[in-house]
């Protein structure tokens, strides 16, 4: 088939297809702006991806190759088509037993090594897997570039569900929370049927851990003169002891040692109050892997009209010189097309447009196939997180997320483990120390119970929260987007995604919920929407916030008769929002 | 009472086949020359007997994305059938068709039913794609196959009649404690509270 020739004009054009892009995307073509969202890679969400174990191994010969195509004109900027150094230090290992050729690239980073350790007589005969079996079920694996967690009530869910984008995926509750310590993996209570169910604590320091709980979530005179001081000094403080110490600094507050207090005081409360929302711990999962969520507000664009280009990219900018506006882009093919506003991953501009040229801070990431959970427990399909506190002084505390079949991001049989934490040196120097502690590998000792390593990916990807998206030197209406940060929760992408949009679209509102299926009749060429179920949902919506809502919808409907006539595609769109108003005015 | 199942189901093929036509014909027995229903539709939903239960679509249009070859993996996981559409006046989108079926097999959910639509069969006289030879392919690879006029409502019910037929019956969920979620407003009362 011919390719086709895209369109000319839109208002928003949109390089990158990470999460902040994608939900900038759903955000502009929701209220009706004309969006072209592109991506030069073959796959979505960029760095934020999810690979089947074959993918992945294409990603990693990806890796080797880099070519820079900077170039300059006088009226030009050019963008960079290369990876422009967001990956580094990719090392793959491959530990399954039979199998000849475990090499898995060429390339000189590459290392395959065979264990020599000999199972051990007591162990079950349990039928092992090896590399071919991996990549035969490959298509069985999604592995996120990037891991973390939701909170429950964190800001992604919260869109996710004002949106409705959350219909388009579900989600699974982390089972539980682990912790390790003096070489054991623990279990960490964090709710109060756990505490009273916990057989590590002693009664009395359930009855600690619980008055702690409970005081700490509202700001006492006592917290506040340790403002500034260490968190971990309140803590002792508190006489808790070392057990509920290590619980509340590593695995409930996740903070370092130094962190002070009000940080470590807040960090505690979002996770009390993440509590309980869907399950027994703060967070959820997407089955198939975190990469759904970006193709997710990409399918809610395109609903709307946003049209999808992957294999494209954009290689230049027309700026006006007297303005410095962006008034076009050059796209991949030559083609010009025109837009009122450009926004672009970080890691697309180029290094001499860039107020700092590389990425200052780096995430350290390794992703192993195992045979077994690190804490063995009645339910196989256990989804953890795992807190590691430096294992010495010097070394990054690790956060480990242990994801298991039902996940849909594993083959039957195995477990994928993903470990995260700020770069020191590079992905192998501060994870592999973990890894050889925790699970068996040809390098291991003593570590017959482990689970044992059949595969695993070192690599270091650039800290979004590092890199500048300000100040750079670029056209008014160009706005950039920093890739994935290190931290466990979306809300940096999140945020950055709300703010451009609302530079841009100071009036409109910030992802309203699409209407529901149910809801949509034909009515000779348009779409429209009775909006019932949103009226309903609309006043079960908390009632202080109703007038507000009333205040914007007005906005709203004044823009889109104004837009009417200028697209008949957005006719649908439009008559939906319209009819939304309608039901509004009944709930009143 | 009978029991409701939800049933995702995909379409794919190239722009243009007929798709959204298909769509809106099954759920609101309707067709438009100029429809662009994609715009605002999310996915559609039409219930149908089939036994003792009832079989509820959830019709995901493409919105467009296969337009430059751009579909999100994400748009056919969980999907318990797919109908991979053709036009029966164009042999591209026959060869197209080919190219899903290979890429259903490698990354598509296992189970999946899918049917193939050979769809405008109202313009049999500028034909190019013959009706014994896509048969043929659709049974070679077990697929359902049909051929459809979305504008003259030819065999659009009867399509997802033979889907609804073929869809294997409920399995008891396994043990899994830990089972997925839709996220909704009105989040599922809990019974623990926090701390
Ligand atoms: C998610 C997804 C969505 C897809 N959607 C469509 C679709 O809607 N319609 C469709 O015809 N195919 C679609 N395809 C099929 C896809 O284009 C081809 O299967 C794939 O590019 C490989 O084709 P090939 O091995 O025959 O290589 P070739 O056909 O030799 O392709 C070589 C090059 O051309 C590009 N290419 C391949 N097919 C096309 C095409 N049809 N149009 C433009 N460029 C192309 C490829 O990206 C590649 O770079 C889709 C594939 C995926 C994974
Ligand atoms: N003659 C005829 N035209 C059809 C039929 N189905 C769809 N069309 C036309 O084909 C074009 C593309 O249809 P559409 O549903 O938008 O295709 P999609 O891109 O696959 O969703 C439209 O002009 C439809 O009117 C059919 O059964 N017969
Ligand atoms: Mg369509």
């Amino acid at each position: 088939m011919a390719a086709e020739d895209l369109p000319s004009e839109f208002d928003v054009v949109i390089l990158g297809t990470g999460l902040a892009e994608s939900v900038v995307a759903a955000a502009f073509s929701r209220v009706g702006q004309r969006v072209l969202h592109v991506d030069r890679r073959s796959y979505y969400a960029g760095d934020w991806a999810s690979f089947t174990f074959n993918g992945l191994l294409s990603w990693i010969q990806e890796q080797h190759v880099s070519t820079s195509l900077l170039e300059e004109g006088e009226e030009l900027i050019c963008l960079s088509n290369s990876d422009s150094g967001s990956i580094r230090n990719v090392q793959v290992f491959c530990f399954t037993r039979w199998i000849t050729d475990c090499f898995v690239t060429q390339a000189s980073q590459t290392q395959g090594e065979e264990p020599e350790a000999d199972r051990s007589q007591s162990e079950p005969a349990k039928k092992k897997i090896n590399y071919a079996q991996l990549v035969k079920e490959g298509r069985r694996f999604n592995i996120d570039l990037v891991s973390k967690l939701m909170y429950s009530r964190g800001s992604l869910v919260d869109l996710l569900i004002k949106s409705n984008v959350s219909r388009y995926a579900e989600f699974k509750n982390i089972t539980r929370i682990l912790t390790y310590r003096h070489g054991n993996v623990e279990q960490v209570p964090c709710s109060r049927a756990d505490v009273f169910a916990s057989r590590q604590l002693s009664v009395v320091e359930k009855r600690k851990l619980m008055r702690f709980l409970t005081s700490c979530m509202e700001e006492t005179e006592e917290q506040r003169a340790y403002k500034g001081r260490p968190y971990l000094e309140f803590l002792s403080d508190q006489q808790l002891g070392d057990n509920l110490q290590h619980f509340l600094l590593h695995s409930i507050a996740m903070v370092t040692e130094d962190t002070p207090t009000e940080e470590g005081l807040a960090s505690t409360r979002h996770f009390l109050h993440c509590l309980g929302r869907y399950g027994n711990t703060p967070f959820l999962f997407p089955v198939y892997g975190l990469g759904e969520i970006p193709q997710c507000f990409c399918r809610m664009c395109a609903v709307f009209g946003g049209i999808y280009c992957l294999r494209h990219s954009v290689s230049c900018l027309l700026v006006d010189k007297e303005s410095n506006r962006c008034k076009a882009v050059i796209d991949s093919r030559g083609q010009r097309i025109s837009c009122s506003h450009f926004v672009v991953e970080e890691c697309y501009v180029p290094a001499n447009q860039k107020k700092v040229a590389t990425p200052s801070r780096f995430v350290s990431r390794a992703v192993l196939i195992t045979d077994s959970s690190v804490l063995h427990s009645d339910s196989e399909q256990q989804v953890s997180l795992v807190t590691v506190p430096p294992i010495a002084a010097g070394c990054p505390a690790v956060r480990m997320v242990e994801l298991c079949p039902s996940t849909m991001t594993c083959m039957p049989g195995t477990y994928l483990v993903h470990l995260t934490c700020q770069s020191v040196g590079s992905a192998y120097e501060d994870l592999s120390p973990v890894v050889t502690r925790m699970f068996r590998t040809p390098e291991s000792h003593d570590r017959e119970n482990c689970p044992s390593v059949l595969w695993c990916l070192y690599f270091n990807m650039a800290d979004g929260s590092g890199v500048e998206v300000e100040g750079h030197d670029l056209p008014s209406n160009v706005y950039v987007f920093s890739g994935p940060d290190g931290g466990l929760s979306h809300e940096r992408a999140v945020r950055q995604a709300e703010s451009i949009f609302n530079k841009v679209l100071p009036d409109e509102d910030f992802c309203p919920p699409a209407p529901n299926p149910e809801d949509i009749i034909y009515d000779g060429d348009t779409a429209a929407s009775t909006g019932g179920e949103d009226e309903k949902q609309e006043k079960e919506g908390a009632g202080g916030e109703e007038k507000n809502e009333e205040g914007e919808a007005g906005e709203e409907e004044k823009k889109e008769e104004g837009r009417a006539g200028e697209e008949e595609q957005k006719e649908g769109a439009g008559e939906e929002i319209h009819e939304k108003e309608g039901a509004g005015d009944l709930a009143e | 009472k009978m029991a409701i199942r939800e049933l995702k189901v995909c379409l794919l093929g190239d722009t243009g086949v007929g798709k959204s036509s298909i769509v809106c014909r099954f759920v609101q027995d309707h067709f438009d020359h100029n429809i662009s229903p994609t715009i605002g539709a999310s996915f559609l939903t039409k219930t149908m007997p089939c036994g003792n239960e009832l079989h509820k679509f959830l019709i995901w249009d493409t919105a467009g994305q296969e337009r430059f070859h751009s579909l999100a993996p994400m748009y056919y996981r969980g999907s318990a059938a797919a109908v991979i559409v053709y036009d029966i006046t164009k042999l591209d989108s026959f060869h197209t068709l080919k190219k899903w079926v290979k890429e259903l097999k490698e990354h598509g959910p296992e189970d999946i039913v899918v049917a193939i639509a050979g769809n405008k069969n109202d313009l049999g006289d500028i034909r190019e794609v013959p009706m014994k030879e896509a048969k043929e392919f659709a049974e070679s690879i077990a697929a359902i196959f049909i051929e459809t006029s979305a504008r003259n409502a030819v065999n659009v019910e009867e399509l997802f009649q033979k889907i609804s037929k073929q869809i294997p019956p409920l399995e008891n969920p396994e043990g899994d404690s830990n089972e997925s979620f839709k996220l909704t407003r009105q989040p599922a009362p809990s019974t623990r509270r926090c701390c």
